[in-house]
């Protein structure tokens, strides 16, 4: 092994990451190589300056108020829910009311009956089309599936 | 996962908030600091860790517990934090995350626990990082995760995770000899 095979072992050395073997094979390593041993270093020195990067910590008040935040969301979530199924079901029933009314009605022209049960058939069509799209993306999309995990 | 920890995930999973609200406020100061280093602003933080938990709270019966609450809800923040970092940006989803700056040129250091010229140096390199390499070493050196833990929240092999740090180290290094010519 030479020192670039030994680089990207440096940073888990730092890190405590790497096996007790590994640990040995490297010390033996930089107890004969300058080069590497100064890369150590300047890992060492980076990661002391990082070390001064402190962010605050949020207070019993802080920590109250952010719960309340989450615990909103959550509620809201379920409104949105039941708005949602509600508005779907008002709406869908609505639209069968209209359109059972136009199709029965004797005296609407034939002309307009065909050309509702078209709209309504390429509306249905329309949605399971995308929605089988969007079920595809789904699948396929990693970023989605982790966000499931 | 502690005893503790393995409690309080069973009694959400049974629908009990209270349980949940112990577990938000256990992590939220780690979980606002991760999305601090991945957003670069408060607010923001703010606002994507509390969705994170939402999203965390609704998919709690696909947790299988074999890793830690935060290291799942960690996975769960990088992408609401990546989401929103691609919507700022107008990006599409296929933009690999490592061409995502930070939207502001400027990062916001209100959450520096500490400030001082060289602080606000360091801070302001991190902050300049692509975001595959600044989400290292945030979870690093700010989160003080393990290799196993970040490969976890990354879906990434450890691998992957030790050649990330590797480069992120190395762009960082860069930066911050260049600011110092």
């Amino acid at each position: 092994m030479n020192c670039r095979d030994y680089e990207p072992m440096l940073a888990a050395y730092v890190d405590g990451e790497l096996s007790e073997q590994d640990r040995g094979r490297l010390q033996e390593h930089l107890s004969g190589c300058l080069g590497c041993t100064d890369r150590l270093a300047e890992l060492t020195a980076l990661q002391e300056e990082l070390a001064m990067i402190k962010f605050t910590e949020p207070t019993d008040v802080d920590l109250q108020r952010y719960w309340a935040g989450v615990y909103n969301r959550l509620e809201r979530g379920v409104g949105w829910i039941l708005l949602s199924v509600g508005s779907i079901l008002l709406l869908c029933y609505g639209a069968f009311k209209l359109i059972e009314g136009i199709v029965t009605d004797p005296k609407v022209a034939l002309v307009v009956k065909i050309g509702v049960v078209a709209l309504v058939f390429g509306a249905v069509i329309l949605f399971v089309s995308l929605l089988r799209e969007r079920l595809a993306v789904r699948k396929s999309d990693k970023y989605s599936r982790e966000i499931e995990r | 996962m502690d005893d503790a920890e393995r409690t309080l995930i069973g009694q959400c999973r049974a629908g009990d908030k209270a349980a949940f609200g112990q577990l938000v406020r256990a992590h939220a100061g780690r979980a606002i600091g991760l999305a601090y280093g991945l957003l670069g602003n408060r607010s923001d933080a703010l606002d994507a860790s509390q969705d994170a938990f939402v999203r965390a709270w609704r998919a709690m019966g696909r947790f299988d517990g074999r890793s830690a609450f935060y290291t799942w809800y960690a996975a769960i923040l990088r992408n609401v934090c990546v989401s929103q970092l691609r919507k700022r940006l107008r990006r599409g989803p296929d933009e690999p995350i490592e061409s995502l700056p930070l939207p502001s040129g400027e990062p916001d250091p209100s959450l520096l626990a500490e400030r001082s010229e060289r602080i606000d140096r360091i801070w302001r390199a991190v902050m300049s990082l692509p975001t595959a390499h600044r989400e290292v070493i945030v979870m690093k050196h700010f989160q003080e995760m393990s290799y196993r833990q970040m490969a976890e929240s990354l879906s990434v092999p450890v691998g992957t995770v030790t050649s990330r740090l590797h480069a992120a180290r190395r762009a960082l290094r860069e930066l911050l000899a260049g600011e110092r010519v």
